[in-house]
């Protein structure tokens, strides 16, 4: 009789935790799949904030993205989606009574091989936060932070890179990591990705580098502004927007704030960093097909 | 006596199952093949971005006409002395922690071709 109820018991305790597992499958990056691999692109941003419906309500005024719902343990995650294809994710996650936390996007970065690169960023300083684990449909990956202390995330897409296009406006058109001793942080992630490292010409006294691979531009990588009395090294993530200007008084006008106000960068566009309600940072970029020259390709 | 004590060990099994079962479901974190999500982290509260300057430039430079330049990949020439005349001088001559790109080589731009196209 014991041995029946203990294997009725363990029978829906294995059922029960399929179904559970079951019901939160990120999307597939790539649809349809393909082997495209592009080490050290950054292909997928994740928000994390204590608040998911007042987020989804102003992101998808802001960038007309949509969003489906699925379930993540305690919390719910949604996945953002652009003309139908997943860009992003939002998670909620509680802020235990009395803390204050910054709610962030949670940067990726492309790799083959998640333990690899695991083990070499460890090897220079880095941090496991969350160990690497797999997904249904997306693939492995695993949350770090760099010798600085900076958040992100390697993953390893089993759909494939996302093909390199010029981002449309509402998608992520770049990232840029500000940090301490830029310079430090630029061989880190050298040698996690392999990227080319350009120094930019500068006047302002600080470092600014470009990481790239492929022939294409992934990323920068800049020393904290010098007016910044509470730094933390972080990375940013940047939308494109047709006018950075205008998106950024809809921010204001929908509960978010602007950190940076609008202003010239080296493209000759208009940049801003903005933050949403939540307080969760994250860049305007105004990007003109038509000055986009000659592809290398 | 013997049923009352099974019955009794099968309950309290039961409980230890499902008070397992209930604690993946509510921490859902860190555990290879949980139920939750490992993606989301809260930083630090607080920083600011201070005054971005002038020169404080983030993004990166429109595409070049040195595609050829770019294809050309290999990893030998990536040397301190190769790249500093392309990264402008770096802290009067001080040797980055970065392999620089060669000397010849301008900072490739990101992608521009649409998608569809």
């Amino acid at each position: 009789m014991l041995r029946r109820i203990l294997i009725s018991v363990l029978v829906f305790a294995g059922c029960t935790s399929m179904a559970g597992a079951a019901d939160f499958e990120l999307p597939a990056l790539n649809t349809p799949p393909s082997t495209e691999h592009h080490q050290g692109k950054i292909v997928w941003a994740d928000l994390v904030t204590p608040d998911l419906a007042a987020a989804e309500k102003f992101y998808g005024a802001l960038f007309g993205w949509t969003f489906h719902r699925i379930r993540a343990g305690s919390s719910d995650y949604a996945v953002a989606m652009l003309d139908g294809r997943p860009i992003g994710g939002m998670m909620e996650k509680p802020i235990p009574a009395g803390e204050r936390r910054q709610s962030a996007w949670l940067t990726f970065m492309a790799v083959g091989d998640v333990e690899g690169v695991k083990r070499a960023a460890t090897a220079h300083g880095a941090k496991v936060l969350a160990d690497s684990r797999s997904y249904p449909m997306r693939g492995r990956q695993c949350v770090l932070s760099d010798p600085e202390g900076a958040v992100f995330a390697i993953l390893a897409s089993s759909s494939g890179d996302s093909p390199d296009y010029l981002p449309v406006s509402g998608e992520w058109i770049w990232s840029s990591l500000h940090a301490k001793d830029a310079g430090a942080e630029a061989a880190f992630y050298q040698e996690l990705f392999g990227y080319d490292v350009f120094e930019l010409p500068s006047d302002d006294g600080s470092e600014h580098l470009i990481l790239s691979n492929d022939n294409y531009a992934r990323a920068s990588a800049n020393s904290l502004a010098s007016g910044s009395t509470r730094r933390h090294p972080h990375w940013l993530n940047f939308v494109r927007v047709d006018h950075t200007a205008e998106t950024a008084s809809k921010v204001i006008a929908m509960g978010g704030r602007v950190l940076v106000e609008p202003r010239v960068d080296r493209h000759g566009g208009m940049v801003a960093v903005v933050a949403d309600p939540a307080g969760a940072p994250f860049g305007l970029m105004e990007w003109t097909d038509s000055d986009t020259k000659v592809e290398p390709k | 006596m013997s049923t009352l004590r099974s019955r009794m060990s099968a309950t309290a099994l039961a409980a230890v199952t499902l008070t397992m079962l209930f604690a993946c479901e509510v921490t859902g974190v860190g555990v290879e093949g949980s139920v939750g999500y490992d993606g989301g982290y809260y930083e630090p509260y607080g920083y600011d971005y201070g005054g971005w300057g002038g020169g404080y430039l983030v993004g990166p430079g429109r595409c070049c006409d040195h595609g050829d330049d770019h294809r050309d990949r290999g990893r030998d020439g990536h040397d301190a002395r190769g790249g500093q005349d392309a990264r402008g001088g770096h802290g009067g001559g001080r040797a980055p922690a970065y392999r620089p790109a060669p000397a010849g080589r301008s900072a490739p731009s990101i992608p521009g071709r649409s998608r569809g196209r």
